[in-house]
């Protein structure tokens, strides 16, 4: 049950890549392949929610000899956030047209790192999906093929690589100093590790993740990526991609380093502010639309930084919900960008309201457990920047929604050519679950706080 | 043997970072590719501290090499090398559609580019809807 994520978009993605995912048939297969995929991640979630974690160990080897697939709550977590976001994404391009032969299959291949990521229990298969999931985005990042995408492509593909191979080198490190490739007993001899090495390669790990996410000072490639890539792909990159990121912080941070991450918590600090005031800043100052949200979700990583730093149940938690709130704003907010006509407005307006995190929108549960653990911490500069770096975002989103639904356009008054009323409902619903989240927000916030529990030992 | 493996690393990586500040995009590939690999002999390295003798077939009262280095460098290898390939068809994309693989001019034109839309969406051209 385990393997079955992992094994439909797998074989799915092999399937399709022989066929022209420009033809309706094969995009519409791919996105019933994900939607299976979703549901048997869905399915996963719900067992391992009421059941207890689950796990399996490849080719009937005892544990701690074969790899181990495991799934708990954290793990689940992402799963079914991740593979929702590419189900939106691809649905959204079939619904328009498909414009290159691989799109269906690079996405399928996709989903299938995503998963496997989050489900795998071995630091090294870790890498081994990790490394499937972002080649597939290196090629994606290129769809489209205009001179934009290819220099995007080739920015996020060397820059990304580089996070890797550190990713990599991290690995080793690990298993050198202790001897051990699943990730339970790496936490458990952790432990016994004396400073100076184990330190190190903390840091080595936060770096790679660090470039995978965009924080404040490796994010110089995000922008251009982000702004060059078309809409759907940059929403698959920020909303299901940077996932891998948050969920690795949280994975080897919380559960196999948690003395290191306490002791970075200083670090973890600074870098979160950094990152807000810097996306804040710098997002205020962009016209594009892509641009804004491309600086704007180098300032929302640094409050699920901030959140890793505060630590403890009431942190991580934050952190967890943050990160879902996160994808499901920039999905929204990515897709809904070049979108024509009615109703469209509306979704970027929902979009926007949750980024700054104000009331009916799901930002502001995320917001408000970020305060309370900050609270919970007594932290008082935290609260008050977190505060700062809303007011700032209201100004930044509000801005360009202003610049780009109430300019009229001398020469755009004549013949505005409305996006196909698919496509817009499909925004409209993610922007009804926004809302929905934000006004019934008790399954999140159980959740988060379950998947939280994993970190913290607490009982899951 | 430490020594010459730690100091082996040390030179590919550093010959791949230097090569990774250069203007020339191909360069820059041929950078990841010397990275990727001390990554590789990196793991090697790893599993260095214990004994030389292949595990199989066994032999009674000699230390062992550890397999799951090696067959993790060889995983790692097999993706290094595919995604050297990618990288230079990407590159090779890029000279396609750009006839340069130069960093600069590269970016030239993406800092062209973003200045066009400054001036094609002027910040004084809002005008609220209820006004129409």
């Amino acid at each position: 049950m385990l393997v079955l994520p992992l094994a439909i978009t797998w074989i799915g993605a092999v399937a399709l890549a022989l066929m022209d995912g420009r033809r309706t048939r094969v995009g519409v297969s791919a996105v019933l392949c994900v939607g299976a995929s979703f549901a048997a991640t869905l399915w996963l979630a719900i067992d391992v929610l009421t059941n207890g974690p689950r796990r399996s160990v490849a080719g009937g080897w005892e544990a701690g000899v074969g790899i181990v697939l495991r799934a708990d709550a954290l793990g689940v977590t992402f799963a079914v956030l991740s593979t929702g976001v590419v189900l939106v994404a691809l649905l959204f391009e079939v619904l328009a047209r498909v414009r290159s032969r691989s799109f269906p299959a690079l996405t399928l291949f996709l989903v299938t790192g995503l998963n496997g990521v989050f489900l795998t229990g071995d630091a090294f298969n870790f890498y081994v999906f990790f490394e499937i999931a972002m080649i597939s985005a290196y090629i994606l990042t290129s769809y489209g093929e205009e001179r934009r995408q290819f220099r995007a492509a080739a920015i996020f593909a060397i820059v990304n690589l580089l996070g890797s191979v550190l990713f990599l080198i991290s690995i080793a490190a690990l298993y050198h100093i202790t001897g051990r490739l699943d990730m339970e007993g790496i936490a458990s001899r952790m432990a016994t590790v004396s400073g100076q090495s184990a330190i190190l390669t903390s840091a080595l790990i936060f770096v790679a993740f660090g470039i995978k996410l965009g924080l404040f000072p490796f994010h110089f490639w995000l922008a251009s990526v982000y702004t060059g890539t078309r809409p759907t792909v940059a929403a698959i990159l920020s909303g299901a991609l940077a996932n891998i990121g948050s969920y690795g912080l949280l994975r080897f941070g919380g559960e196999m380093l948690p003395r290191e991450l306490d002791q970075a918590a200083p670090a973890l600090f600074v870098l979160g502010t950094l990152s807000i005031i810097y996306g804040a800043i710098q997002a205020l100052s962009r016209r594009s639309i892509a641009e804004v949200l491309a600086y704007s979700s180098i300032g929302q990583i640094g409050y699920i930084l901030l959140a890793l730093g505060i630590g403890g149940q009431a942190g991580f938690a934050a952190a967890i919900l943050f990160a879902i709130v996160n994808s499901m704003n920039k999905t929204l907010l990515f897709l809904s960008e070049n979108l024509r006509g009615w109703l469209v407005g509306a979704t970027f307006v929902i979009g926007a309201f949750s980024v700054t995190g104000l009331p009916p929108a799901a930002g502001f549960i995320a917001k408000a457990s970020l305060f309370r653990a900050s609270i919970e911490d007594g932290n008082v500069a935290l609260v008050a920047l977190i505060f700062a770096g809303g007011v700032l975002s209201f100004v930044y989103m509000f801005q360009i929604y202003q610049r780009r639904f109430w300019v009229v356009h001398p020469d755009q008054n004549a013949a505005v050519v409305a996006s196909p009323i698919q496509q817009r409902l499909l925004m409209l619903f993610i922007g009804i679950l926004v809302i929905l989240f934000g006004v019934w927000p008790e399954p999140l916030l159980r959740l988060s706080d379950r998947a939280a529990a994993v970190l913290t030992g607490g009982s899951t | 043997m430490t020594l010459v493996l730690s100091l082996g690393v040390a030179v590919l990586f550093g010959a791949g970072a230097y090569l990774l500040l250069k203007q020339d995009l191909v360069r820059v590939v041929a950078g990841m590719v010397l990275i990727s690999n001390a990554a590789n002999l990196f793991i090697m390295s790893a599993g260095l501290s214990d004994g030389s003798e292949p595990i199989y077939p066994l032999v009674q009262g000699e230390k062992v090499s550890d397999p799951l280095v090696q067959a993790m460098t060889l995983t790692a290898i097999v993706i290094s090398f595919g995604v050297a390939a990618l990288l230079l068809s990407i590159v090779y994309r890029v000279y396609l559609s750009h006839r340069t693989v130069d960093i600069e001019s590269l970016s030239d034109e993406e800092e062209r580019l973003s200045e066009a839309e400054e001036i094609a969406q002027p910040l004084t051209a809002v005008v609220p809807a209820s006004e129409e």
